[in-house]
């Protein structure tokens, strides 16, 4: 057991840094105020993206058949935490290299690799995913936006909701019902999103433009080559994606280096000598570390090749935690951080209070640690 | 970054647990809450299982696993001080070993007795002595801690000096404590979890109620994260690494200890469950060193200054 990075490590987070540091442009701090999902950020991470192709840095993790370097997940975490530490400058790319593109390959037929792997391999492509709706949250396989087959055709209606980037995606990963077969009758449509019948709302919200909407699907017709997988196998497939995407967003280091910056200023101003400052801050750094070995011991299982089953929601709240305790310490010690003092706390502020709600809630990771890392018996249902 | 055992920590890990085996459970007791066994501890020493920090191959993270080993172990044993601080100072000193905060000696010392090594850590210098029988007062018979303590009635006059840095031995005291806490959180959490999946109510296992189910949830996220914690900081040899480790298991030992003995209900108030045993350890870690305010002092002072 041990804790150090290899010097391939350090130095492929060096790398990712100077080009960071080459790449963003000046007064990048203010812009990635505008969330992962505005316009502004998702026009700059498409001109970003295919720089990051071109140096190699855009799927390094992926293996050499699918035209990565084959670096392993160590790679993937260290890529994700220094582009999530910059404020994300993939936008919504991020996505497309961590989980979409694996599963594609995996499970996609060769027209629809051919159609969608290379746009995303230039740093092209936006996904979005239409997963959750407004009786379908927590309980997703209740989800009942229907796809039925007519004449090669599926023909869509329904809604979905919380959908980030659907303003401005290409293409939606859409979980549809075609059985009433609970989770063997859901199925995977790739739906582009000029597709008549499409309509997008935004839903003004507390954590950055653009990040939230409704998708309403009227007789949206797509052909019946849009199916992703067989029909009914869409659980399977979301359960993959997830192995390769489980931890999601290396929340605790955005959060950490939050901290970091907000004790920066309470030191500038000679606030940091209050004890009971000092000993919270600590406590916030510990949750952050706390956070960052329970996500590290999940990427070694993914290193040595094992099934990463709940563990991961372990980490995933762990990480909770953290991000909880670091919003509360900014907004008690450092309140004018959200009213302009600091476009970085607030840039973090805004997407930390999200860590207990997107990708499962915080209260579902609890259900899921309680029954498979504590096997206890099971509620009632 | 790699955080699997290897080989030879498995196969240490496998040796204690063999070893251990004979003292998995607890036999009744009702005498004081401290259970130790003389037995254990002579296999413990004579296997060399409290020295494996200074075996090359193996070093601070192995003896922090089998720390955190002992410390799951109904029986309390003297193991992370010796484990983990001792070979700083002098492998050779006299077991157990007792750490003290100069200034603060008025405290319950754990495993004190006569022939035990008292190190009196202080700003200015480590130093230690052999207690004899009259520097010591008993506690009471009835002590509600299920360590055996004891209270120091003064420091000698003479005590042997140590060339060591006292900023390093308080690290590595706060490594040991963060190694035996994270074992003794996971035993807690483990005879919890066995109890509530039997005891039923309503018809149904207690561990049914979601009222229950999550905090134990989250119990488990901050016992998991102990454990990573304790062993991190005992890898890295670093100071903020090894504050916040004790930090975080004093916090997680302050969240846990009353909601564990409440889900066990009449059951937690006896001594006929295991439980007290690793929760009344953990509460007296709680205060040592200072306590959560001193390791966030401690933790601030050396991430930012």
């Amino acid at each position: 057991m041990q804790f150090e990075w290899t010097e391939e490590q350090d130095a492929f987070r060096h790398k990712i840094r100077d080009f960071l540091h080459a790449q963003l442009p000046e007064g990048w701090e203010k812009f990635s105020e505008h969330g992962p999902a505005s316009p502004a950020l998702t026009a700059f991470a498409r001109g970003f993206c295919e720089k990051l192709a071109e140096v190699g840095l855009l799927f390094p993790h992926w293996p050499k058949e699918m035209g990565g370097e084959g670096l392993g997940p160590w790679e993937q975490q260290i890529l994700s935490e220094e582009m999530w530490i910059a404020g994300e400058p993939r936008g919504g790319q991020y996505m497309n290299v961590n989980w979409i593109g694996p599963t594609l390959e995996k499970y996609g037929t060769a027209e629809q690799k051919a159609r969608y792997l290379e746009p995303i391999t230039r740093g092209e492509s936006l996904w979005c995913q239409g997963f959750s709706e407004p009786d379908a949250g927590s309980d997703l396989a209740s989800l009942r936006t229907r796809a039925v087959l007519k004449d090669g055709h599926y023909v869509i209606n329904g809604q979905k909701i919380w959908t980030s980037y659907a303003g401005l995606a290409d293409t939606c990963f859409l979980l549809t019902r075609t059985s009433d077969d609970r989770k063997k009758g859901i199925t995977i449509v790739l739906v582009p999103m000029d597709t008549p019948g499409i309509t997008v709302r935004q839903i003004p919200s507390l954590i950055g433009e653009g990040d939230i909407h409704e998708v309403f699907f009227d007789d949206v017709t797509v052909p019946e080559t849009a199916r992703f997988g067989e029909e009914g196998q869409a659980w399977e497939i979301v359960a993959y994606s997830l192995r390769n995407e489980r931890l999601g967003i290396p929340r605790f280091t955005l959060a950490r280096a939050a901290l970091d910056r907000a004790v920066m200023m309470l030191k500038d101003r000679g606030d940091f000598t209050r004890e009971y400052v000092r000993i919270e801050a600590a406590r916030c750094a510990a949750l952050c570390e706390a956070a960052g070995t329970a996500n590290y011991a999940v990427v070694q299982k993914r290193v040595d090749g094992l099934a990463i089953g709940a563990e991961s929601s372990s980490a995933r709240y762990a990480t909770v935690m953290a991000e909880r305790a670091v919003c509360e310490f900014v907004v008690e010690f450092l309140p004018e951080a959200l009213a302009g003092a600091s476009p970085y706390l607030k840039m973090h502020h805004q997407r930390g209070i999200v860590a207990g709600v997107a990708a499962g809630s915080a209260e579902i990771q609890l259900n899921i640690i309680a029954s498979d890392v504590l096997e206890l018996p099971r509620e009632p249902r | 970054m790699q955080l699997a055992l290897n080989e030879d920590q498995t196969q240490v890990l496998d040796f204690v647990e063999a070893l251990a085996r004979p003292f998995a459970s607890a036999p009744l007791h009702d005498a004081g809450l401290a259970l130790e066994s003389a037995e254990l501890d002579a296999a413990l020493v004579e296997n060399g299982f409290l020295d494996v920090m200074a075996v090359e191959e193996l070093g601070p993270v192995t003896a922090a696993l089998v720390v955190e080993k002992l410390a799951r172990l109904p029986f309390a044993v003297e193991a992370a001080a010796s484990a983990l601080v001792r070979p700083l100072i002098d492998p050779e000193l006299p077991r157990p070993l007792c750490l003290v905060e100069e200034g603060r000696t008025s405290g319950p010392v754990r495993f004190l007795r006569p022939g035990a090594t008292v190190v009196v850590v202080g700003q200015s210098g480590v130093r230690s002595f052999t207690a004899s029988a009259d520097q010591i007062a008993a506690a009471q018979e009835d002590t509600l801690y299920a360590y055996p303590v004891a209270f120091l009635t003064g420091l000698p006059e003479a005590m042997t000096s140590h060339d060591v840095d006292p900023a390093e031995v308080t690290r590595a005291w706060r490594v040991a404590m963060a190694a035996e806490a994270a074992g003794l959180l996971g035993a807690a959490l483990a005879s919890v979890v066995t109890y509530v999946s039997e005891r039923k109510q309503f018809g149904r296992p207690l561990a049914t109620f979601q009222a229950m189910r999550h905090r134990l949830a989250e119990a488990q996220v901050v016992t998991n994260t102990a454990h990573w914690l304790a062993m991190r900081a005992a890898a890295t040899g670093d100071s903020a690494d090894a504050a916040m480790a004790l930090l975080h298991a004093q916090e997680a030992a302050k969240r846990v200890c009353y909601d564990y003995h409440q889900f066990l209900g009449g059951m937690g108030m006896t001594l006929e469950h295991p439980l007290h045993l690793w929760t009344y350890r953990l509460k007296l870690l709680t205060s040592e060193l200072g306590g959560r305010g001193a390791q966030g002092l401690a933790a601030a002072e050396a991430l930012w200054g």
